[in-house]
């Protein structure tokens, strides 16, 4: 009994690790829908710099561990933040996942480098295996006994800090304005910045946050780990578990997972000597509950919140050119290869590269396939490769014939892949993305340790590939063989996007319930998908063993595989001209670094900075030079035509000065009517708002064409028009949430133009914007706190508000939550109220109670800019009325010259 | 930015092109070999993800080389020592780095081979190119260019297994009977395999093994060890083992397990086969926790009074002064040795095959610095002869001498 509660009590301590990590993991998964990959990585660092303080220059450890969470991590997190998760939020999963994977060996990589570099000037211990960091408390740790269990002075501190960490990050989120703008932002993140909270300052907050909570991690694991960066990773996939226990989402939980597993994993140590026999089953329980967790927990149905990315394909700058335009470059570079190659020796070490760069390019072509085209993240490529390459060493030792060996291979990950699609149909992409992760590290750990699978660690021979004249000992054989293969698979993945089959796949991708509602079997093509890629994986496998001669369990580790999606994304992963580019470039690259005599580590920093280009250009190296490509012709085209297109604002400075003030001036004559003296009390002639000229859009497609108007305080203008005529544009572009191309913005002459969605709010333009302005998962206490320090007033004015204040916003009705949305405004107003489609989907009598809340903030002297589409309503308030079209404003007026023909003939069209 | 990566990729293309230019021609009779020299590189793990390093291996095997160039080379050649590529515990890149050091450099013998996880084998035996070096994986064993310089230390199941650590252990504690040992292993098939000939080897001394467990976790040391100690302390009836012999990589790991051990009052050796590191009394506290450890080299101590030590000191300190003497350092060294005495056996005609033949014509050798290694025999099984080292007081005292032992059929 004594010995079960032993291993419950410091399993616990174990689990506080867990714990911590993983509650950095979640935080910063759902504050910025970034998986990070990295998060062990940055942990390592922590401990690295723990380590040189402490044991190096000699620090006491409180000292040291001090500045390593406290000052080193949190600036990382910064700097990594700024650099390169800014970007990757907006991204795309894709780009998110091969980014953080970058980093996990750019991170690791960058900090030795710099201990070589710095470690013999400075008298520093290197930091590899060897070295032995201490922990935080007194070294050699002190043993204390409780009741028959030992824990020492280590395993007290690491729990009493896990502790700390867990109430501070309670307390941080729960009862601080910035736990509740970082809610917030996690809730609703375009809302967030429409309220005046800068959503990228809490991504900041939560990056430095969940640094600092891996730095602290890697401070308390730092000495039983050891400096090994690998075991960090090791704790990071342990510490994914856990996040996945959380959903992602829920921090308690996923701490209390953390702590779980330290539990479960001395249980299976002590207990589970059934599971001897199977190498690996015991190392590999986290993963396993990571996979049952997956598939138990998280079959969500919607993308996880703070995810704004969108994968859509990029456009296709080049798909003006007649299709030999497109493909010479490639024939070009093909001839050339195929020249060079025939005219080296048979031993030519470098026709071996180009060799073996090409099996690489065929394994990377099933990234093509499942990426590239089906959308979905796999990193269980590497698997595939090995499972075909063992199966097919496997059948040949057994005596089978090499060409059917093959076949059985490329069968058999084949069928693999296809078990690995059936739990990939009924989860979301991000979880798919964990799901196969944990497939590969169940490969690598238990499957692959199987004696009589992989043959031990000897592993299997495998013979050459001949062709009666010649066979693949020869490089040279090797090169035009597989550039025949990659061609082969360069032609099935054209036909197949071209095949019905194949734009049904497409379609799957960009809009799943759309491709459902048209009857397109998304599970088919998934598991269609699925089998091709890893029949493609499969077969570069085997070519990869025979070309070594030999196949062991550890040639092609799960590693490689996220090594190899991210050499592929860098280049491009929607085209085959990427995995080749890929592939070679894996190979060759490591040579040319060798021949240059630069460290080892340098190899792997550049390749992290590749994840930072990434998020910025999330397409690829060869989207980014037909783009080039594209631009350089449209400025040549623009120079040709001759400066045509309206220059952005060049001129309104200029007429700033005045205007405002003759503005102001001019705005007292329509509104006396209405405001009296009162307005000037209260606003006393601010708040004018305006557009001018204003042209704006989606990408390259323009929707606003030239928007002028003026909205004064004290006034409702309404702003009426049919379906995409660009109402809710303009009401975007007045609040900052979609950039405008040529025009400019104006609040009392101050040009708001390049100012973002939150300054613009904290400067006092607010929009409700379609829908509901409310973040359904904060309660309506704290919706109210995002716009006002004190709720009181709110709840005196709105008693029905008053009686849901601990309710969450979601489950308030739709009139509700919209006088939620406005109430804020009439406690503390903004000069400019900008309201899309205030009254939709309203029952009558809450819509008009909403006209009155307008009726009440004109009174005190807001500017009011409504768009309706039903007029009537609108038109009883209204004292300015304007009319768009196209992207224009077609006519603008006071309401009394708005008649029933003017009304027709703004929604006809007749103008 | 953009147009600097384009640059980069096309640079990077252009220049393979250029340097491929470079290495064309030559052509002679046989790779590496002139009338004044012979080529050599070697590769090791020298940097990994695990900080594990074996690049020591490369000082030692340039002491070995300097002192014969130093006393007129062999048979009037020079070694020309390009030193050792890094193949960063990857199989690719061990593969990459022998065809490179083949193909495009010409070397004769690839001298020291030193990494656990070398991918190179295959290419090695099929250009039959010699490569010396330290044969703790499967690869090097039943070719017949692979030289394990102690052997084959993977034996197939059937060849010979080494029965030297418990025959050496049996002679230090007083003899083997009634005396209880047990084997800590990993979690993984290599270290599975690592504990099976071990307890064989304390088996065939007459020892009783009554405990052999793999439960640790391979990658990273387990944050907590009581379950693994809870095993230890009860595996002998109920009572702790005589001895504990660990079979785990890693300072971290054997540190943790000792320290662990000790703090739950046991009593009795410890004995690895990598503790045997001067890193380890640099820092107080490991060495305390490892203070009475009994590591297993497989040549002789440096603290020996050999004069093949003594030379072997000189000719470090020669070539690299100051220099700490570790594990890797020897196997280079020894490498290298067996190497320049196959090399001197060739003859002044020097060509791969007959180095080859001369090698695996019954080529014996003894030396008190690695015992005695006779090809083609220790191409298939371990040398059989190791020594034991004691940690006491903070320093490492030779406790067995290096001494062979008949092998045993692995089972």
């Amino acid at each position: 009994m004594t010995e079960l509660f032993g291993y419950l009590l410091s399993g616990l301590v174990t689990g506080a690790v867990f714990a911590v990590m993983a509650s950095g993991l979640t935080l910063s998964y759902s504050a910025t829908g970034v998986f990070n990959f990295a998060h062990g990585a940055i942990g390592f660092l922590g401990a690295l710099v723990f380590f040189e303080l402490n044991v190096g220059v000699g620090w006491p450890a409180w000292a040291a561990g001090a500045v390593a969470v406290a000052v080193f991590s949190p600036a990382l997190g910064y700097v990594l933040h700024r650099a390169m998760f800014r970007g990757l939020a907006r991204a795309g999963e894709t780009a998110q996942i091969v980014g953080t994977i970058g980093l996990t060996i750019a991170l690791p990589a960058l900090g030795l480098l710099l201990v070589d570099l710095v470690a013999e000037p400075l008298g520093l211990p290197r930091a590899d295996a060897t070295s032995l960091p201490h922990g935080l408390g007194p070294y050699p740790a002190e043993t204390f006994t409780f009741g028959g269990i030992r824990l020492d002075s280590d395993q007290l501190i690491t729990f009493a800090f896990a502790a700390l960490a867990a109430a501070g990050l309670w307390a941080f989120m729960r009862l601080t304005p910035y736990g509740l703008r970082m809610r917030a932002s996690v809730d609703r993140r375009r809302l967030a910045t429409l309220r005046g909270i800068d959503a990228d300052a809490c991504s900041a907050v939560a990056w430095v946050l969940s640094s600092t909570l891996a730095g602290l991690a890697g401070v308390l694991a730092v000495a039983t780990l050891g400096l090994d960066s690998t075991a960090f990773t090791v704790l990071l996939f342990v510490s994914a578990t856990a996040a996945v226990f959380g959903r992602l989402r829920s921090i308690p939980w996923t701490f209390a997972a953390g702590l779980a597993l330290g539990v479960v994993q001395n249980l299976v140590a002590g207990y589970a000597d059934f599971a001897e026999d199977i190498t690996g089953l015991r190392t590999a329980v986290p993963v396993i509950l990571l996979f049952a967790g997956l598939v138990l927990l998280n079959r969500s149905k919607e993308r996880v919140a703070g995810s704004v990315a969108e994968d859509s394909p990029p456009p296709d700058h080049l798909a003006g050119l007649p299709s030999w335009r497109r493909r010479l470059p490639w024939a070009l570079a093909l001839a050339v290869l195929l020249l060079w190659t025939l005219t080296r020796p048979a031993d030519d070490f470098y026709v071996g590269v180009v060799a073996q760069g090409l099996v690489l390019a065929l394994i990377f072509c099933s990234f093509v396939v499942v990426t590239g085209i089906g959308g979905m993240v796999n990193l269980a490529q590497a698997s595939f490769a090995a499972m075909a390459a063992l199966t097919c060493g496997w059948a040949f030792s057994s005596g089978w014939p090499f060409a059917l060996a093959i076949g059985l291979g490329v069968l058999g990950a084949t069928a693999v892949g296809v078990l690995v699609a059936l739990p990939a149909l009924r989860l979301g992409r991000r979880v798919l993305t964990l799901a196969t992760l944990a497939l590969a590290l169940l490969a690598d750990q238990v499957l692959f340790q199987v004696d009589a699978f992989s043959n031990g660690t000897i592993g299997w021979p495998l013979p050459a590939i001949g062709f009666g004249f010649a066979d693949t000992t020869d490089p040279r054989v090797r090169v035009v063989l597989l550039l025949a293969l990659i061609g082969l698979v360069g032609l099935l993945v054209r036909n197949l996007e071209r095949s019905a089959s194949g734009r049904a796949i497409l379609a799957v991708r960009s809009a799943p319930a759309a491709a459902t509602t048209s009857g397109i079997s998304a599970p088919r093509t998934k598991i269609m998908l699925f089998a091709l890629a890893s029949a493609t994986a499969g077969l570069g496998g085997v070519l990869y063993a025979t070309s070594k001669g030999s196949v062991t369990a550890t040639d092609l580790p799960a590693f490689a595989g996220f090594v190899w999606l991210a050499v592929v994304v860098l280049q491009g992963v929607r085209r085959i001209g990427g995995a080749v580019l890929g592939g070679l470039i894996a190979a060759i690259f490591p040579e040319l670094l060798a021949g240059w005599d630069v460290s080892a580590h340098v190899g792997a920093i550049l390749f992290g900075t590749g994840g930072m280009i990434l998020a910025r250009h999330p397409d690829g190296v060869l989207a980014q030079l037909a783009e080039l490509r594209h631009r350089r012709r449209l400025r040549r085209a623009r120079v040709v035509v001759g400066g045509t297109r309206p220059e952005p604002r060049t001129t309104a400075p200029a007429r700033d000065g005045g205007q405002g003030l003759r503005d102001a001036a001019l705005a007292g004559s329509p509104v006396a009517g209405n405001g009296g003296p009162e307005i000037r009390d209260v606003a006393p002639a601010r708040g004018l708002f305006r557009l001018e000229g204003v042209v704006a859009g989606y990408g390259e497609v323009a929707v606003l064409r030239g928007v002028d108007l003026v909205v004064r305080p004290g006034e409702v203008v309404a702003l009426l028009g049919v379906n995409g005529a660009g109402k809710s544009t303009t009401c975007a572009v007045a609040a900052g949430d979609v950039p405008v191309t040529a025009g400019g913005v104006f609040l009392d002459g101050t040009d708001l133009t390049t100012w973002p969605a939150h300054r613009r709010a904290r400067a006092g333009v607010l929009l409700a914007p379609e829908g509901r302005g409310v973040f359904p998962g904060l309660t309506v206490e704290e919706n109210l706190r995002t716009w006002l320090a004190d709720p009181d007033p709110v709840y005196q004015r709105l008693p029905q508000l008053a009686r849901r204040r601990g309710l969450a916003a979601g489950v308030l009705s739709g009139g509700e939550q919209q006088l939620l949305t406005l109430a804020p405004a009439l406690i503390r107003p903004p000069l400019v109220l900008i309201a899309d489609e205030p009254s939709l989907g309203l029952a009558p009598l809450v819509a008009e109670q909403i006209f009155e809340v307008f009726a009440e903030l004109r009174e005190r002297g807001v500017a009011l800019l409504l768009v309706e589409e039903k007029a009537t309503s609108v038109l009883e308030l209204a004292d300015t009325v304007a009319f768009m079209r196209l992207g224009r404003v077609t006519w603008t007026g006071p309401r009394a010259d708005v008649d029933a023909e003017r009304l027709t003939a703004a929604y006809l069209g007749v103008s | 930015m953009r147009r600097l990566i384009c640059l980069a990729a096309a640079v990077a293309l252009a220049t393979t092109g250029c340097a491929a230019e470079r290495a064309a021609g030559g052509g002679d009779a046989v790779a590496g070999v002139t009338a004044t020299t012979i080529k050599i590189a070697g590769i090791l793990t020298k940097t990994s993800a695990s900080g594990y390093s074996t690049k020591d291996a490369e000082i030692g095997a340039r002491a070995r080389f300097e002192r014969a160039n130093a006393t007129g080379g062999v048979n009037g050649r020079t070694i020309e020592f390009a030193g050792a590529e890094d193949d960063n515990q990857d199989a690719a890149k061990g593969d990459a780095a022998a065809k490179k050091l083949v193909q495009r450099d010409k070397v004769f013998a690839l001298v020291p081979v030193h990494a656990p996880n070398f991918g190179g084998a295959v290419f090695l035996e099929r250009t039959r190119v010699p490569w010396f070096g330290w044969a703790t994986g499967p690869q090097w064993c039943g070719t017949t260019t692979g030289f394990g310089y102690n052997g084959c230390l993977a034996p197939a199941p059937g060849a010979g297994s080494q029965t030297w650590w418990g025959h050496q252990m049996a002679a230090l504690l007083g003899g083997a009977r009634g005396r209880t040992v047990y084997v800590q292993t990993s979690d993984s098939s290599g270290s599975k395999y690592g504990g099976k000939t071990i307890s064989q080897s304390f088996q065939a001394a007459g020892f009783e093994v009554v405990g052999l467990n793999s439960g640790l976790p391979g990658a990273a040391p387990p944050p907590d060890w009581l379950p693994y100690v809870n095993k230890i302390m009860t595996s002998n009836g109920g009572k702790p083992p005589d001895v504990l012999v660990s079979i785990i990589a890693g300072t971290k790991f054997n540190t943790g397990l000792y320290s662990a051990l000790k703090k739950a009052g046991y009593r009795g050796v410890l004995t690895d086969a990598t503790s045997y590191d001067a890193a380890i009394l640099r820092d107080p506290a490991t060495a305390q926790a490892l203070e009475g450890v009994i590591a297993a080299p497989m040549f002789e101590p440096f603290e020996s009074d050999a004069p093949e030590i003594a030379q072997l000191r000189a000719d470090v300190e020669k070539t690299a002064p100051g220099t700490t003497l570790t594990q890797h350092l020897a196997i280079g060294y020894w490498a290298a040795d067996i190497f320049l005495k196959i090399l001197q056996q060739t003859g002044k005609d020097v060509t791969r095959e007959k180095f080859l033949a001369i090698a695996n014509g019954g080529f014996s050798y003894a030396n008190p610095g690695f015992g005695r290694i006779t090809y083609p025999k220790d191409h298939t099984e371990p040398n059989g002869c190791g020594a034991l080292v004691k940690l006491e007081g903070g320093v490492f005292k030779v406790a067995r001498n290096m001494k062979c032992f008949d092998n045993v059929p692995l089972k």
